[in-house]
Parts: C-alpha cells; sequence; structure tokens
C-alpha cells in the first residue's frame, strides 16, 4: 500500500535536506522507486542543498587549527609552500589601491547581507531557549486580521501576520510590545499586498517582561508613543 | 571593472574536482603533503560551514577537526562517483555540526549563553570582509537568491538545513500543521532552484 503521489510529492524537499522522520522517509524512498516525477524533483533539488553550504559568511580557521589538523604541534614551522593562493591575491589586489573599489561592493553587498542577517536572526529566535509565544487578535479596526509573536528577550521577535486591511496613503503598521511601564517599539510592518507577512525585529535585551503585543496604524515613519487604532492585541500565553 | 574580471579569473583557478582526487590518491598512498593540501583547498568554505551551525569558534574548531579527520581516515575509499570532493566535505561537515548541536540541545546545562550565533555571525563582527568578497560567483548567487524568498520561507530552510531540525520539529516550533511546514520549505528550494538555473548561461 503506497500513499499517493500527490500526498507523497511534498517531501523531496525534506528528503534531499535529511529533515523526514524515519518513517516518512521509508515511505518516500518506496514511492521514489516508481515515481519519475518525484525521482527527477529530488536530483534537481539535491544540488541546491549543496550550494547552501556555501551561502554562509566566510571565515578563516585561526592559524593554530592547522597545525592541529594536521597533527603538528602548534610552535612546529608550518610549511608556508602548500598555503592558498587566494589570500597572498587578494592581499595584492587590495596592495595596488582598490581600497575605493572594495568599499563599494561592500555597500552593494550590505542590503543583501542585511536581509540574510535578519533571517539568520528570526532563525535564532525560533531556536531560543526562553522562546515565548504570544497570539494577536484583530480588533474592530481589523475583526479579520490574525498574527502571532514569537519572542526572545536575548534574540528578538518574530512576527508573522495575516489579513490585515492595505495600509491608507501616508500610514504605516507600527508593532508595540507592551511592558508593565509603557510600550516599546519593535518597529514598523508593512504588509505586502494580502495583507500578510513576517518579519524580525531587534527588541531592547533589557526590556521589561511584556504584558501584550499590539499593532496601531500610525503615520509613516512611525511615532515614539502609540497613537492611532489598535488593529491587534494579544496577551502572553501563559506557560509556553 | 579589472577587479571583477580578476575575481572571474581567480574563480576558474579554483582548485578542481581531478585535483582532489588526485589528492585523495595521495593520501591513500600515505603521502602527508597530501594532507595539508588538502586542508588548505577547503578548511576555510567547511570551517564557514561549521561555524555558521555551531555557532561558537571552539566547537567550530574541533568539528573541522573531526571532519578533516573523518577525510583523512577515508580517503582510500572514497567514491568518486557519489560527487565532488568538496560536497562530501560539506556533507560530513553539516552532518558533525548538527550532532554537535544536537549534544548540546540535549543538555543544555552545557549550553554557553552568553555567545549567541544570531549576534557573532553577523556580517561585519566575525568576518573578514576584504576575503568574503572574493566568495565565488555561485556564492554570491545563491545569497541573492537566498536574499529573494520571503522571509518565513528562509527561516524553514534554515532551520531545516542550518538548524538540524526536521520538518516535525519546525512544525511543533512554529505551531503550524507539518504540511504546511513541507509545503513551504518545498516551495522555497523550488523557487531557489529555478533562480539558480536561470542565473546559469
Amino acid at each position: 500500500m503506497s500513499a499517493p503521489h500527490d500526498e507523497l510529492k511534498v517531501n523531496a524537499a525534506g528528503y534531499v535536506l535529511g529533515s523526514l522522520d524515519a518513517d516518512e522517509r521509508r515511505l518516500f524512498e518506496a514511492h521514489l522507486a516508481e515515481c519519475a516525477e518525484c525521482a527527477a524533483e529530488v536530483s534537481s533539488l539535491r544540488p541546491i542543498v549543496g550550494v547552501l553550504a556555501t551561502a554562509v559568511p566566510q571565515v578563516t580557521p585561526r592559524a593554530e587549527v592547522r597545525a592541529r589538523v594536521l597533527g603538528r604541534s602548534a610552535s612546529a614551522v608550518v610549511p608556508q609552500r602548500s598555503v592558498s593562493w587566494l589570500p597572498i591575491a587578494a592581499a595584492v589586489v587590495l596592495a595596488v589601491g582598490a581600497a575605493m573599489y572594495v568599499a563599494r561592493v561592500q555597500r552593494q553587498h550590505a542590503d543583501l547581507q542585511k536581509q540574510l542577517a535578519q533571517a539568520q536572526a528570526a532563525t535564532a529566535v525560533l531556536v531560543a531557549p526562553d522562546l515565548a509565544r504570544i497570539d494577536l487578535q484583530g480588533q474592530t479596526a481589523a475583526p479579520d486580521a490574525m498574527a502571532r509573536a514569537l519572542w526572545s528577550r536575548t534574540r528578538g521577535l518574530v512576527f508573522t501576520v495575516t489579513n490585515l486591511p492595505a495600509l491608507p496613503a501616508g500610514k504605516v503598521y507600527q508593532v508595540w510590545v507592551v511592558t508593565a511601564q509603557a510600550p516599546v517599539s519593535a518597529g514598523l510592518l508593512v504588509p505586502d499586498t494580502s495583507g500578510g507577512g513576517t518579519v524580525y525585529y531587534m527588541t531592547p535585551p533589557d526590556i521589561a517582561p511584556p504584558v501584550a503585543v499590539a499593532v496601531t496604524l500610525e503615520s509613516a515613519g512611525g511615532v515614539a508613543a502609540p497613537t492611532g487604532d489598535r488593529y491587534l492585541v494579544g496577551a502572553p500565553v501563559p506557560g509556553v | 571593472m579589472w577587479l571583477l574580471a580578476a575575481l572571474a579569473r581567480m574563480g576558474s583557478a579554483l582548485p578542481s574536482q581531478s585535483d582532489d582526487l588526485e589528492c585523495l590518491r595521495r593520501l591513500a598512498a600515505g603521502d602527508q603533503g597530501a594532507a595539508a593540501d588538502l586542508y588548505d583547498r577547503h578548511a576555510r568554505p567547511v570551517y564557514s560551514l561549521v561555524l555558521r551551525i555551531v555557532g561558537d569558534e571552539s566547537d567550530a574548531e574541533d568539528v573541522l577537526q573531526e571532519v578533516f579527520a573523518q577525510a583523512f581516515r577515508q580517503a582510500a575509499r572514497y567514491d568518486a562517483s557519489r560527487g565532488a570532493v568538496v560536497a562530501w566535505l560539506f556533507m560530513m561537515a553539516r552532518s558533525r555540526s548538527i550532532d554537535r548541536i544536537r549534544s548540546r540541545r540535549a543538555h543544555p546545562e552545557s549550553q554557553r549563553v552568553e555567545s549567541d550565533p544570531s549576534i557573532d555571525a553577523l556580517p561585519g563582527v566575525s568576518q573578514d570582509a576584504a576575503a568574503s568578497m572574493l566568495d565565488d560567483e555561485q556564492a554570491r548567487t545563491v545569497r541573492r537568491a537566498l536574499g529573494a524568498l520571503p522571509l518565513i520561507q528562509r527561516v524553514a530552510i534554515e532551520l531545516a538545513y542550518y538548524e538540524g531540525l526536521s520538518h516535525r520539529e519546525i512544525a511543533e516550533r512554529l505551531e503550524e500543521p507539518l504540511g504546511t511546514v513541507k509545503t513551504r520549505i518545498r516551495l522555497g528550494l523550488l523557487k531557489l532552484r529555478d533562480v539558480l538555473s536561470e542565473g546559469r548561461p
């Protein structure tokens, strides 16, 4: 008895990532043997998983590690013969006066780096040991809206929202972490065309325990303290 | 543009698969110099992946050492038909790194709370900026493609690939139906695939 293709095809990505449970994997492998479509998808996704390995900030290990790995003592002279040419070439390139060009290239990379850092920061929130969950309900201004905030004091806030009304001109949504003292702005929120989205906000690590999270409609650019209508409000779920 | 052209030439001069295979053959024959060659070629990208996953420099150095020790031991048994040597190194690196963070999660008392990987690994904090510019074209394309995915898809893919969570664990963590999580990860990977294959001439 094999489950139908439509039910199983969604497992292709998890299969190549190694993220399926043992039972799921066995089922999918059996299906793969008889389904050319899924087999083709798996082989087309394999290289993608391979390249994910390279999509990380590149860092050179300390020189001492080389000696450890190669079984030599750190004090031994490391032969220079086989040192990678790449850093040497880089040094030459930089030395001939490319510093300004380097700065420009780095600026172009900065936006992208920021986006990727955001995803990485959001990921860190979701695996945080101090993760708290806050579900928000739509208020009178937006009864269909729903949102969930996942918050870690040390790592920040991941905020997912659906069904927010389109923004009026000159307005923006603002997300607030409400503490016993005062609401603290987490950041601005511009939903996509369907009124949804997921955003990551850094929150101050010394913030008081939140009693609620809220979303208000404010003037473009945001405000220091909430003034506009509340669109979403929610309190922390106890014990989560 | 001369710098970009120079970088492109460097990229094409990167160590090739046939050099890697030759290296493994020499290793299997007991040539100690081959170990140094393999390390010098691949230590940086492998270490970067390990550090991204384990988030701690000293753990990353231990794992890097384990990965190369395993590679040196198994060089003779390496089967070239399984794919590129560098992919084999990445596979070992990811699997050992995930083992490391899983055992850390299982023993939370040994967790180093003060070193927050999300902060340490932020660009500009721990990376060598000049060298990061020299990433090969593929890495740049992948980062661009990842950057174009909706945040929620990127996060799900990152949880699976870099945090080693199963789909079920991700679903529990996000309190979402398992099917939603699976679909999201699949759509994200398919989109990555499409963007990356468009980028090829």
